[in-house]
């Protein structure tokens, strides 16, 4: 049996087929907390238990499937492009906020994660967190982390800047609906850029923006200061 | 549309020729990305010919990452055994780069 779920048709309809149904379970369900890549994560796991197939056997199909991420980054230069014409007025603002706001983001996981003492893998794996999946794999590639660990824990911080991320803001002050968007996209990528959208057109369009200027930042200078930190801390 | 295809992958093509050739630390589709940003800046190609496919792949992006999710299972007990931090790590840092982010454009928005 093993032989023929070896077949990459079979992770590739199973991945489809399980993105499919967790769009019709949202219809039905539609809470805010449904996110449906984690949704559909756990769909397939949980028939690969099932029918005792193991991760590899899976992936023969599933990579194909993956492959279209590199593609996909091109295209967020593309989308980049687009929606660059809307933040000009705002552009050094816009920056200055991305820049500080997703090196601190970065520097703190790392800092942490040392001074914790957890093995340096998870803090190669981890270093990415805010950053856009496809990106951020490619970063933890680079970081000789482990990608399928960057993939899920950048989902969850996704889910938790989208369902806590705009109260929060509220609460410590910060109200500008063009700061929120950029602070959501910084912190939360593509899956805080959703809320984003929800409280209005430019918090979503800045949203977007941030998400992939920190793509950028993050992918450019990890290497350097993960590197950097570990020489001098420990 | 498969020209605008076309045109993604000669960009990813490129970058990852560079990163092959020039090794450096960055991955090549982000290359490519910066490339095809840049090719559109200087209005080296046009915007029409890569949006069809651009706009598919950007809409299709969550799917072509779920097998990295599932990839997960197979590291459980490393995740298990840490989970303490991790945890902490994702909550405290996803606040504080939020809240900086925020707090930073909202003040220099004021000037």
């Amino acid at each position: 049996m093993t032989v023929f779920f070896s077949l990459p048709i079979f992770g590739v309809t199973l991945t489809l087929l399980a993105y499919f149904i967790s769009g019709k379970l949202k219809e039905r369900i539609g809470r805010i907390f449904f996110n449906r890549v984690f949704v559909s994560v756990v769909l397939i796991i949980v028939v690969l238990l099932m029918l005792n197939i193991d991760f590899e056997t899976y992936n023969n199909g599933a990579k194909y499937i993956s492959f279209f991420l590199g593609p996909s980054v091109v295209a967020l230069g593309v989308f980049l492009y687009e929606k660059l014409e809307e933040v000009k007025n705002d552009l050094k603002v816009f920056l200055i906020a991305v820049f500080v706001g997703g090196l601190i983001g970065m520097i703190s996981v790392i800092l942490i994660l040392i001074l914790w003492g957890t093995p340096d893998i998870i803090s190669r794996s981890l270093a990415a967190k805010s950053v856009t999946t496809p990106i951020a794999i490619e970063i933890t590639k680079i970081l000789e982390g482990i990608p399928e660990i960057t993939a899920g824990i950048v989902i969850i911080t996704g889910i938790l800047g989208n369902a806590f991320g705009s109260i929060v803001l509220k609460k410590l002050g910060v109200k500008n609906k063009k700061a929120i968007g950029t602070a959501l996209g910084t912190a939360a990528h593509g899956i805080g850029t959703a809320k984003a959208f929800e409280i209005s057109i430019s918090a979503g369009t800045y949203s977007g923006l941030a998400m992939c200027f920190n793509g950028l930042i993050t992918a450019l200078l990890a290497p350097y200061i993960l590197n950097w930190l570990f020489i001098y801390i420990h | 549309m498969l020209k605008s295809l076309i045109y993604i992958f000669c960009f990813l093509f490129l970058g990852e020729l560079i990163h092959y050739f020039l090794d450096v630390p960055i991955a090549g589709n982000i290359i490519g990305m910066l490339l095809i940003f840049l090719a559109l800046f200087f209005k080296l190609i046009k915007l029409k010919d890569v949006k069809p496919a651009s706009d598919f792949l950007v809409k299709y992006l969550v799917v072509f990452f779920i097998p990295y999710g599932v990839g997960l299972m197979v590291y459980a007990n490393l995740i298990a055994e840490y989970w303490m931090p991790v945890t902490i790590v994702v909550l405290l840092s996803t606040l504080l780069s939020l809240y900086v982010t925020g707090a930073v454009y909202q003040k220099l928005d004021k000037k």
